[in-house]
């Protein structure tokens, strides 16, 4: 076994160890950590290795989860069965956003807009369709019952949290070794040439677009059974595609690892900047230091900190990452 | 169907057009000139309603008359947030830019909450308190005013770019970077200069709507996006866009909330927008992005 | 306007504190069920966000109500034992709610209060239930929040139910909010017709626009809605929708609104003119607050609300009032600090009576509350039924005159005669 090999199983280890010693509070924060680092991965076929920046993907999130929550309550269908259900609706969303977008040609900020656009509108709808709530939204009963995706100890959602983790990079991981992953890389770097060479680009992007939706969309469920409501403004919103862009982003896009390291520095750093600096008359200072950290992140380190860990450890990994062209 | 009801939400929708213009302009010409998108836009625009509530509360000015001190300081931080952090990044890939402008936008927020409480507030000027009447139609003096200033600005300017030095540099340096440098620009300072009036256009726009509008820090998103929505309808990089954008994205949410369920507006126009990003990306009067 | 003068954000305290939290994080869990000399509340509001304004109001009230428990002598049943408040932040956001709830509990929170929107007291409900901490809900007027607990009990799949609410349910506002406009008609002996109802399209606005035509629906009044009118919050623009409210010619105008919209529709009232005999809201914010009054000035005269409101009747409301107007720099004692200091009221009778920190003891105290020196105007003692709600927390109809919000409706909770139809301007 080659020393990542041992340094990742590791980990492993040590994270699915950690629950016997942490606090209940320490095991909520991890598995945000996780969930978070989830949805990151997810993002990251697309908006990572293929390039395509969605800034819409609460979409999914919503569309996964509001799927899930309604089948079970109309239905009784177990949302362990449901969230696939889901998963495929976010995947259908996705693929039409990804065909009607690559069709006609969009790239860049425009494709980000077209997202936003998707994602407001099923927040809107959302908001407005009574049958699932409207703006109240659906609220799920907690019964602790694992047959109902629900657990009465904590612990048993980290691990949820953490094998969905785990899988979604280990996933991204082979996906990045194989054809697919050096086309989407190839893609992303210059995608006319990738053209000119005879790729069918749009063929590829819409994959990833579907893949990405998709795993956005399971995890929706996640979300629905942890925080039992769901909102539109909420679920569907803004502040919830940034905080899935952000993680891959700053741990670095287009690694398979970026979107865990992210997170991990992410969460920690949000919950403490919380904890300390939300007293009384300095509220909001907490939120100012979050904005500081995302300037100095990409002022300093660009490719992201996994790429700039790599370079300062003296990488001899197999595949340096390039820092993506504009598009 | 009620025909005066038509008419008065055509006519609000106009007029309420000009506010819209107005937030938009700023923004095209920054993504004009630098391809940059200003994810800070709307609490830039907040932090100019906030600086002209504090004139007119502490100085008595009113925000009509104001406004160019608060376009005069959203300037410089135009200014500044260009030469000391976008400058840094002018050609590192998008996300990076979104990222840049997303933490500037957090840091303005808050700084907005920590420094004027989280309650809404307004500013009084007796011009918004008056009201024309032309027949069963009325007409909001406030929102006039604004139509008239939206107007004014973008025709200032319009003849800036096309007829001062400074304002060619800037075209020369927005449509071709390395030959405006080749020709001796300092495209650095252009840049921003540039950065610097499109902050100014927010900083007036949200100094004019101070008394229309009521705001709080945390509005400056939706007014990101909302801007957002009108200047790609209209056209990235075209003042004319960003005018006609704001007056056909009012008129139809207004129209929107006349016909439809009023809490539907907002579908109106994202809906337009779908269609104008996958029809005619560039906009009405947007050029092609290179 | 607001004074706003911070104190030093990082003191000794708050390092100590830290350090203590953090020792706690990284997994050495505080005694919880020892008898400690102070029982820890947490309190967890959404202090910072687009909710900060009445977030800030509930934790200065738990705040004030801590202090005047501890003040005359803590819980006497337990031998003076003084309450000790942690307090948290949802940020507005349902895992923050979650995430906070679960920081506090692990400060040694006993017992949970919180949280005013109802996704992050949705979200904190599990950790009740998960960690068996009673939680009383201060504020948050979505029914499902007791009600799945209730159902779940019943049910059998959760053993003891954790959550209670000392609030109106949305549902309530609605049927009550009826049932005062009928009765204000009645008193004043008009007879409007035709009302048209404008709400903002939020959570909070649909639900009690739902919540205020169900209760129309079943009462059958002899007023009619002739209109109704959502608007997307926060709105930009209402001219038309008030174009097709007057459109529409109303009686009265009944709005539902946040404190930005109301900034923007009475203005837009006044300057097209829609002349009516009176502007009744079926409750919401944005209509009495002294920031908004500040903004709003006349326009807000005569307009009616019917919101929870503190019984001003009762001259310990008025002290807490003048107390709360000091510290919290001019602003009115209203639902959110109210229902806030209440709360820790009827946790300490609570603990009075159960006489130990324990979960389910506390649990079971909670269930037979019988507790009648509460500041809200309520309609008897604060009790609570089989969903976990307190019927008793009702609405009161209060109308801006000379500036200020007093009640006038019903009768016994009223301080000033009320004003219908308006005078003409």
């Amino acid at each position: 076994m080659t020393v990542p090999r041992v340094a990742a199983l590791v980990v492993v280890l040590a994270l699915a160890a950690l629950p016997a010693v942490l606090s209940s509070y320490a095991v909520t924060v991890f598995i945000f950590i996780f969930f978070y680092a989830y949805l990151g991965q997810a993002w990251n076929l697309l908006g990572g290795y293929a390039g395509q920046l969605s800034a819409g993907h609460a979409a999914f999130v919503g569309l996964g989860a509001y799927t899930a929550a309604m089948l079970s309550m109309t239905l009784g269908l177990t949302p362990w069965v449901g969230m696939f259900v889901g998963g495929a609706l976010a995947a259908a969303l996705g693929a039409l956003i990804a065909y009607l977008g690559f069709r006609f040609g969009l790239r860049g900020f425009y494709f980000v807009l077209l997202t936003v656009a998707f994602a407001e509108i099923g927040r809107i709808v959302a908001l407005n369709t009574d049958a699932v709530g409207g703006a109240l939204g659906l609220y799920i009963t907690f019964t602790g019952n694992p047959r109902q995706f629900q657990f009465q100890d904590n612990r048993a959602y980290y691990y949820v949290a953490l094998v969905m983790m785990l899988a979604a990079t280990a996933l991204v991981a082979a996906l990045e070794r194989r054809r697919f992953g050096e086309y989407l890389k190839a893609i992303r770097e210059d995608e006319n040439a990738c053209e000119a060479l005879g790729v069918d680009t749009f063929r590829y992007k819409l994959l990833a677009m579907v893949l990405s939706s998709f795993l956005t969309g399971v995890g929706g469920t996640f979300y629905a059974y942890y925080l039992f409501s769901l909102q539109p403004n909420a679920v569907f919103g803004i502040p919830l595609s940034v905080e899935i862009m952000i993680r891959p982003i700053v741990g670095g896009a287009g690694t398979a690892l970026g979107p865990v390291l992210g997170s991990f520095i992410l969460s920690p750093l949000g919950e403490l900047s919380r904890v300390y600096l939300s007293q009384g008359a300095w509220s909001g200072l907490h939120l100012i230091v979050y904005g500081v950290l995302l300037i100095v992140v990409v002022l300093f380190f660009p490719q992201g900190a996994y790429p700039t860990l790599l370079k300062l450890g003296g990488s001899m990994s197999r595949s340096s990452p390039k820092p993506p062209h504009r598009i | 169907m009620d025909l005066t009801l038509v008419g008065q939400g055509l006519l609000s929708g106009v007029l309420f057009g000009g506010v819209y213009s107005l937030m938009a302009v700023g923004l095209t010409l920054i993504f004009g000139v630098m391809r940059v998108v200003n994810f800070a836009h709307g609490d830039m625009m907040v932090w100019g309603m906030y600086l002209a509530w504090m004139l007119a509360t502490r100085a008595g000015i009113d925000p009509y008359v104001g406004f160019p001190v608060c376009a005069a300081v959203l300037f410089t931080l135009g200014w500044a947030v260009q030469r000391g952090l976008v400058h840094r990044i002018v050609d590192a890939p998008h996300e990076m830019q979104i990222l840049l402008m997303l933490g500037v936008a957090l840091v303005l927020e808050n700084a907005a909450l920590v420094a004027f409480g989280p309650d809404p507030q307004r500013v009084r000027s007796p011009l918004t308190a008056s009201t024309l009447w032309l027949g069963p139609l009325f007409v909001d003096v406030g929102r006039l005013v604004t139509f008239g200033v939206a107007l004014a600005l973008t025709g200032a300017l319009w003849v800036f770019l096309g007829h001062t030095d400074l304002g060619r540099r800037i075209r020369a340096a927005s449509d071709n970077p390395y030959g405006a440098l080749v020709i001796g620009t300092d495209v650095g300072r252009v840049y921003a200069i540039a950065f610097g009036i499109g902050a100014a256009c927010v900083g007036a726009a949200g100094a004019l709507v101070s008394p229309i509008l009521p705001f709080q820090p945390a509005g400056g998103l939706s007014l990101s996006v909302a801007s957002f929505n009108i200047v790609i309808i209209g056209g990235m990089g075209s003042l004319l866009g960003a005018f006609v954008g704001g007056l056909l994205v009012s008129v139809a949410e207004s129209l929107g909330a006349v016909f439809l369920a009023p809490s539907m507006k907002e579908l109106v126009s994202f809906s337009l927008l779908i269609v104008i990003l996958l029809l005619r990306p560039a906009g009405l009067f947007g050029r092609r992005a290179a | 306007m607001t004074g706003r003068r911070p104190s030093s954000p990082v003191s000794r305290r708050t390092v100590l504190r830290g350090a203590a939290a953090g020792a706690a994080v990284l997994g050495f869990p505080l005694p919880l069920r020892a008898q400690a000399p102070v029982i820890k509340i947490g309190a967890v509001h959404p202090v910072t966000g687009p909710l900060a304004e009445p977030g800030q109001a509930c934790r200065l009230g738990a705040t004030m109500a801590v202090e005047a428990v501890n003040a005359a002598g803590g819980i006497k049943a337990m031998g003076g034992t003084k309450l000790e408040l942690i307090v948290g932040d949802t940020q507005t956001k349902p895992d923050v709610g979650r995430t906070e709830a679960e920081r506090v509990i692990n400060q040694g929170a006993q017992i949970l209060m919180g949280s005013f929107d109802s996704g992050s007291t949705a979200a904190m409900v599990p950790v009740a239930q998960q960690r068996r901490v009673p939680f009383l809900v201060d504020i948050a007027a979505a029914d499902p929040i007791t009600a799945n607990v209730a159902k779940a009990v019943k049910e059998g799949q959760q053993k003891v139910q954790y959550v209670y609410r000392n609030f109106p349910t949305g549902s309530s506002f609605g049927a009550r909010a009826v049932r005062y406009f009928t009765e204000i008609f009645a008193e004043s002996g008009v007879a409007p017709k035709r009302v048209v109802l404008m709400y903002c399209n939020d959570l909070f606005g649909q639900n009690a626009a739902k919540g205020f035509q169900a209760g129309y629906a079943a009462a059958k009044p002899a007023w009619e809605i002739v209109d109704v009118i959502p608007w997307p919050e926060p709105p930009q623009d209402l001219s038309t929708e008030v174009s097709r409210a007057k459109a529409a010619r109303p009686d009265i105008i009944a709005p539902i609104t946040r404190p930005a919209s109301a900034q923007l529709l009475l203005p837009e009232l006044r300057k097209q003119r829609v002349e009516v005999m009176g502007i009744v809201g079926p409750g919401s914010p944005g209509l009495y607050e002294a920031g908004q009054l500040a903004v709003l000035k006349d326009d807000l005269e005569y307009v009616m609300s019917a919101v929870p409101w503190a019984n001003f009747k009762n001259p310990r409301t008025q002290k807490v009032a003048e107390d709360y107007f000091k510290r919290s720099g001019g602003k009115t004692f209203d639902t959110n600090s109210g229902y806030s200091y209440d709360g820790i009221f009827v946790i300490a009778d609570a603990l009075e009576r159960a006489k130990s920190a324990d979960a389910d003891t506390v649990a079971d105290a909670i269930k037979k509350t019988h507790y009648t020196a509460g500041l809200m105007q309520y309609a008897g003692p604060v009790i609570f039924n089989e969903l976990g709600d307190n019927p008793n927390a009702v609405t009161t109809m209060i109308q801006i005159l000379g500036q200020k919000p007093v009640a006038v409706w019903p009768k016994e909770a009223a301080v000033q005669k009320l004003v219908f139809p308006r005078p003409k301007r």
